[in-house]
């Protein structure tokens, strides 16, 4: 079987991340990579929003929050099954997503970004006010998943899993013709009437669909709180996915990964990283934002382009009219 | 088969930039709209595109009103356009910005996408298949692969009007294709246009170069001041005297 340089390095960090367990030394640690799968399964799908689409949600905590509670109250108070709980967090999350879309995506980008600012203060206000059903201040315990998802590990795995998953839903969606009919919104909404997409429309499925991640990575982010209250969900949480999505790379995949992988990691692995916590982010964003604003992804993308053989370059327009004729005879309508 | 705006008006607050302007386009011929600056030419492309909407008179095709239809909808009832400056989406590649052209053929929808089902695929082999055939063809095979933002301005039009025939398009509007090209340049850009006039596709030529619309068109339209002043063969209207008084000078 032939494969490409590509594969390999994906069989090979999958494999790294499925044998983590036996090799990431304590338990602390799987902790971590599973918080950041959690959080990779919520960016990954605000990474077409942001990324792709170039709406500035800074409002995705908010539906973290209401799939962690749906989750919770449902396989908790209720005695749901947790996967049913699962499927019917992400559910909610993709009607609130749509139900928050509609009036907001079609403001321009500023006040887009306040309109979902002001959708997670509301729903950090809701989770307190709503006591019976949310605990209030107080909040709730969260259940665990069933075997054999019960053990670190097995949470672990399952998480792994649910991002992998998200990982490469993204990625088809971003390399058809969908990803750049996306991309035609961020960067030339003109261009994009022009060809024929339905701008609003696509607007409105990338983020009905991030919302459906946004919930699903609430409930996994729940179990592994293990406890949620109304302060889990602080609002800077919102702003840390939107700066992964920045600092990764807009229109990158891979990018946003590293950077959520490394905002989560290095403050917690690098104690004195930690004391500095939130000026942390700061100084990163300020140096990505001012030295390679197309984000880290885009960094790999030139020191790919450094080392690939390079043709002589030659600027000569110069057509082929009979094999234009037969492309544009071939491809008429009828 | 005729696109036509019949008696358009378009006014912006006080200033009216068309007064009851007519122009048809015909499937495989190419009609030249010219005229001073300011004299409503690229505000008839953006009626005729859909950018705008009309104060008065109508946009038709086939003889149908399409006035009230969005840019997209005009899009997929095969309109396509160029532009001024040209549009391009600077981070893709040449390949990734001519298959943004064929959207509308793309038929799976964003789960298809999503779960890379097989009509998604096959719909991505198919405008892949295309746009290198248009890219080869409009002579951009060298850069096939390069990042649009690095183009030069030449490959920027041509890689444009490639974009739009990916579009399959029945009428194609460029507005000064010929806009900053080398006189080399510019006959190649005129080997297009009669290439895509012969397969079929209406051709309206917006452009200052009044020798060069003169070579190419079969139909010249001449605007000045929101209105049409001449209509007719290249020969008709480069000789008219008003067309020499208000533009082309003695």
């Amino acid at each position: 079987m032939h494969l490409s340089r590509k594969s390999i390095s994906i069989l090979i960090v999958m494999a790294a991340l499925i044998t983590l367990p036996w090799w990431s030394g304590d338990l602390y640690k799987l902790h971590l990579a599973a918080l950041i799968g959690a959080y990779w399964v919520l960016i990954g799908g605000l990474n077409l929003v942001v990324g792709y689409s170039g709406q500035l949600s800074i409002g995705h905590v908010g539906l973290l929050a209401i799939g962690a509670y749906c989750f919770t109250i449902l396989a908790g108070t209720h005695g749901v099954h947790p996967a049913l709980a699962l499927a019917a967090a992400g559910g909610l999350c993709g009607l609130c997503g749509l139900l928050l879309g509609l009036p907001s995506l079609r403001l321009p980008g500023f006040y887009f970004a306040m309109a979902t600012l002001a959708f997670a203060l509301i729903v950090t206000e809701i989770t307190l006010a709503q006591g019976e059903l949310t605990g209030g201040g107080i909040g709730l315990a969260v259940p665990g998943f069933p075997a054999p998802f019960d053990t670190p590990q097995g949470s672990y795995w399952l998480i792994l899993a649910i991002a992998a998953l998200v990982t490469w839903l993204t990625w088809n969606v971003a390399r058809f013709t969908w990803g750049r009919g996306l991309i035609a919104i961020r960067d030339s909404v003109v261009t994009a009437q022009a060809v024929g997409v339905p701008v609003f429309r696509a607007k409105l499925t990338v983020f009905v669909a991030s919302g459906v991640t946004a919930g699903v990575a609430g409930a996994l982010f729940a179990v592994l709180q293990s406890y949620i209250t109304p302060d889990t969900f602080i609002f800077e949480l919102g702003l840390f996915f939107f700066v992964c999505i920045i600092i990764g790379g807009r229109g990158h995949i891979l990018g946003p990964l590293l950077g959520t992988v490394v905002l989560t990691a290095l403050p917690e692995l690098v104690s004195p990283l930690a004391r500095l916590g939130t000026f942390f982010y700061g100084l990163l964003l300020l140096v990505v934002v001012l030295l390679v604003p197309e984000g880290i992804g885009r960094v790999f993308e030139v020191v790919v382009e450094y080392f690939r053989p390079r043709k002589p370059e030659s600027h000569v327009v110069n057509p082929d009219l009979q094999r234009l004729a037969r492309a544009i005879q071939g491809s008429s309508r009828k | 088969m005729t696109f036509a705006a019949r008696e358009v008006t378009k006014a912006f607050g006080g200033l009216t930039a068309l007064s009851k302007v007519s122009l048809e386009l015909q499937p495989g011929e190419v009609h030249g709209l010219i005229g001073p600056n300011g004299s409503g030419k690229t505000t008839l492309l953006n009626l005729l595109s859909g950018y705008y909407k009309t104060d008065g008179g109508a946009i038709t095709l086939d003889g149908a009103d399409i006035s009230a239809t969005s840019v997209q909808q005009r899009a997929n009832i095969g309109v396509a356009r160029t532009f001024q400056k040209p549009r391009l989406l600077p981070t893709l590649s040449v390949l990734d910005n001519a298959m943004l052209g064929g959207w509308r053929d793309a038929r799976a929808g964003f789960l298809a996408s999503a779960f890379s089902l097989p009509a998604a695929r096959e719909d991505e082999a198919v405008l892949r298949r295309r746009a290198e055939e248009l890219l080869h063809g409009v002579g951009l095979s060298r850069v096939i692969g390069r990042r649009a933002n690095l183009l030069e301005h030449a490959e920027q039009r041509f890689l444009e009007i490639a974009r739009g025939l990916a579009q399959r398009p029945r009428f194609i509007l460029l507005d000064e294709p010929a806009g900053g090209l080398t006189p080399a340049e510019i006959e190649h850009l005129g080997a297009i246009i009669r290439v895509m006039r012969d397969g079929g596709i209406g051709v309206l030529l917006v452009e200052h170069h009044t020798d060069f619309v003169f070579r190419v068109s079969d139909r010249v339209t001449t605007l000045d001041v929101g209105s049409v002043i001449k209509h007719g063969t290249p020969d008709e209207v480069r000789l008219d005297p008003e067309v020499i008084r208000v533009y082309l000078g003695a």
